[in-house]
């Protein structure tokens, strides 16, 4: 029996239906409203090459009666949102929804909206989500859903490309995508003279602008062939797929500019390896985990992995490697620790923060590593508030505490000039006092030829 | 029919952007079609590379035995 405890906080915009809990399994409501358009992707056996393709989302149906249809999709174990997303990541999320709309537009079907919300990652790739987001074709129609694509991702993958990948954090504050008349102002002059940037942005923030008064909401009007509509797509999907950031955002390699040396690393990997497979789980996230090295020493041993890091570019380059190596458990998204992604929309809920999605996501281990200086000494975060972080959502904790005398907190402390004598407190006993109020220390040892400390804390 | 409306308009398409899709059209038109020339110039010459990335196309493969970007 189907109980629907409540509604998902996203599951109001769209009439077609909406998606609810069961217990802890997420299903999808249709209503009758959508019954004909349902009915004929599923007859019509679109529904099947999607899924086969592995561009949607994997459902089954689990009831059906006049009221409703009740299907249950692959569950997802974490939904990363758009501004967590590094360029690449980004760009292929736009790639595989235009994909999706021209081969449904080849089949007599249209993709009825282009939220980037429509598109998170599973199985190391990015995948259509709604299942309702289809709608039949009729003959000679332009594309509803355009503008929306604009604001959603041509918009925000134009601006990264002039101004960084920072932008895709206005989607926090734009939910509905970022104004068409916002993008054009943001872009550079020069930008006019490419015809795909002029038409598709320039050409339509004015356009915007001059039909804004529309009261009588005249939309049937316009016309456009099927062709005409398959040129704007493909066309889109050219520029997107060539785009690339301006700033040379080449990876920071961290790891070769690590203070210790080679041996000290493997031995580091080697203590993580054992400590998290000794735990046996099942979820496992690494904040702070760069392009995800040490997180891969563990996937073969963990069945999901979520890998974080504050540099766009080392998420990029973990995504990368992930698609090169075939890895479908690990998931990279982009979080600053000191800032991370807030609930957004109606009531703060329809997009869920990203605090309330780990603590959903509740990790068996989470790794921190080299962290904890630069929450301390950057973030001036004291030890039992970054405590108190992490025991909000995870059971074990392994977390490496660099020491004074390790080039990088000393560093960090110089740049504190007079007030050095401030961060006084960044020691191992101090330390070990925030965290023992919310975890028992399991384990303590000095990683060899280095000065860190690595813990494995559980929570109380 | 109403139903059927109701579903389209949930969120606002704007008519100026209904309107200019079709000089949209016509532009990327323009270029798909001197890409093309430009392409068989270059095969001409033997100067293009065949790639096979994902996302290389937005054609998905109708070949029911190759699945796109695969689970492996």
């Amino acid at each position: 029996m189907i109980q629907k405890n409540k509604a998902h906080q996203a599951s109001f915009r769209d009439p077609s239906g909406y998606v609810f809990k069961d217990g802890d399994t997420l299903r999808r409501c249709i209503q009758p409203i959508y019954f004909k358009q349902y009915r004929q992707l599923k007859s019509s056996g679109f529904f099947e090459q999607l899924i086969k393709k592995g561009l949607l989302i994997p459902h089954e149906e689990t009831t059906v009666s006049e009221e409703e249809i009740v299907i249950t999709p692959e569950q997802i174990p974490f939904i990363t949102q758009p501004y967590e997303w590094s360029f690449e990541q980004y760009k292929h999320a736009a790639l595989l929804t235009l994909q999706i709309h021209k081969y449904a537009l080849s089949k007599g079907f249209i993709l009825k909206d282009a939220s980037v919300y429509n598109v998170t990652f599973h199985w190391g790739k990015p995948i259509f989500l709604d299942t309702l987001s289809f709608d039949i074709y009729e003959e000679g129609t332009p594309w509803r859903a355009y503008k929306q694509f604009i604001m959603h991702f041509f918009g925000p993958l134009v601006l990264a490309k002039y101004h960084g990948t920072e932008v895709f954090k206005m989607m926090q504050t734009h939910i509905d995508g970022i104004p068409v008349k916002l993008i054009a102002s943001l872009l550079p002059r020069k930008s006019k003279w490419n015809s795909t940037l002029f038409t598709n942005i320039h050409l339509l923030a004015k356009m915007e602008q001059k039909h804004s008064e529309d009261y009588e909401v005249k939309t049937r009007v316009a016309k456009l062939s099927k062709k005409s509509q398959q040129n704007i797509l493909e066309n889109l999907f050219d520029f997107i797929k060539n785009l690339k950031l301006n700033e040379t955002t080449e990876w920071g390699n961290y790891y070769t500019k690590t203070n210790y040396d080679a041996s000290a690393f493997d031995k580091k990997k080697q203590m993580v390896h054992t400590w998290v497979t000794a735990l046996a789980p099942q979820r496992l996230v690494d904040i702070g985990g760069n392009d995800g090295t040490f997180a891969r020493t563990v996937l073969k041993d963990v069945s999901h992995v979520m890998v974080s890091d504050i540099d766009s570019a080392a998420v990029e380059q973990n995504y990368l490697e992930s698609r090169r190596n075939g890895e479908t458990n690990m998931v990279p998204f982009v979080c600053d620790v000191l800032q991370p992604a807030p609930g957004i929309g109606f009531n703060n809920t329809e997009r869920d923060s990203l605090i309330n999605r780990l603590k959903e996501y509740a990790p068996d281990v989470t790794l921190a590593l080299a962290l904890i200086h630069h929450i301390t000494l950057s973030g001036n975060v004291p030890f039992e508030k970054s405590a108190e972080f992490f025991a909000s959502f995870s059971k074990y904790l392994i977390l490496e505490f660099p020491k004074r005398g390790d080039s990088w907190v000393d560093s960090l402390l110089k740049r504190k000039r007079e007030f050095i004598h401030h961060f006084d407190f960044y020691n191992v006993e101090n330390f070990e006092q925030g965290y023992t109020a919310y975890f028992d220390v399991h384990k303590k040892e000095t990683v060899p030829g280095t000065n860190r400390i690595l813990y494995l804390l559980k929570r109380k | 029919m109403r139903f059927f409306l109701m579903i389209h308009l949930y969120f606002d398409p704007g008519l100026g952007a209904m309107i200019v899709q079709a000089i949209v059209a016509a532009a990327a038109g323009v270029l798909l079609f001197s890409k093309n020339v430009m392409y068989k110039v270059k095969a001409f010459f033997g100067l293009t590379k065949k790639a096979d990335d994902t996302y290389d196309s937005i054609d998905i493969e109708e070949d029911e035995t190759q699945e796109h970007d695969s689970k492996k």
